[in-house]
């Protein structure tokens, strides 16, 4: 059963965001779902490419001014 | 209000005002617009050297008195001081990046205000902004004056200060990464 782990990094500035999605994503097993919620732009945009480049499946929500859900779904 | 959810859908909207730039758009974008600065006042883009002057005259308005310090006693220094705020272009350059930045939040219908997390970050930021500060102004500047107009100056000091800025980003991570983790 894949599970789902929500990231809070709501007030936290780059590069914190991506260091600590790489750090939860590897505790995950390929198919579990990381939710990473942030509220700097710039984590919206290194946090998608670095899963991207990684091979994850990627998905950006935009859930309220300035807030994101980058949701990542562990590929391999 | 009809307008703002048609806005919100358009695909030039979100082009130009939401999406972010690529670095290589950044970056082409930054080297024409420091050309326009070079060409109007005759200096290279800067920010750091500003804030100094921001002190100084901060330091004025509550009485203090800045004539004797070796960094102001320059002529051109004194100069600037006695010239003010308006007359100084750096400080309205800078002024005008905190506004711009503001503009484009807001435009991208992003800005927020940012809870503080813990006494750690505002710590770190304290530091961090000293840092910076003392190490601009003994180097003579920061990343923008120091490095990127000594390198599009074609000056080999800007290639010095990007070797050594490397390293110290190295170990800023690295204190990043054992104390904020």
């Amino acid at each position: 059963m894949a599970k789902e782990v929500i990231l809070d990094c709501m007030g936290e500035a780059c590069p914190i965001p991506l260091v600590k999605a790489e750090n939860s994503l590897k505790e995950l097993e390929v198919g579990d779902v990381l939710v990473v919620q942030v509220d700097h732009s710039c984590a919206m945009k290194n946090v998608p490419e670095w899963a991207r480049k990684e091979g994850h499946f990627v998905d950006i929500e935009e859930v309220d001014d300035g807030e994101w859900e980058i949701i990542i779904e562990k590929a391999k | 209000m009809d307008f703002f959810n048609k806005l919100k859908d358009n695909p030039f909207y979100s082009r130009w005002f939401k999406a972010p730039y690529s670095y290589v758009t950044g970056a082409i974008l930054l080297s024409l617009l420091q050309i326009a600065i070079l060409a109007t006042t005759g200096n290279p883009w800067g920010v750091s050297g500003a804030f100094a002057n921001w002190g100084a005259w901060l330091f004025q308005l509550i009485g203090g008195s800045v004539d004797n310090w070796y960094y102001f006693s320059s002529p051109g220094a004194q100069a600037t001081l006695e010239g003010g705020f308006l007359n100084n272009g750096a400080s309205l350059l800078n002024l005008g990046i905190i506004f711009g930045a503001l503009a484009s939040s807001l435009l991208a219908s992003q800005l927020k205000i940012k809870k503080i997390k813990s006494i750690r970050q505002i710590v770190a930021a304290v530091l961090g902004g000293l840092l910076m500060g003392y190490g601009a102004r003994i180097a003579f500047g920061c990343n923008i004056g120091a490095l990127y107009g000594g390198i599009v100056s074609l000056s080999f000091s800007g290639w010095v200060f990007a070797f050594f800025m490397f390293f110290g980003a190295v170990v800023g991570s690295k204190l990043l990464v054992k104390y904020f983790m």
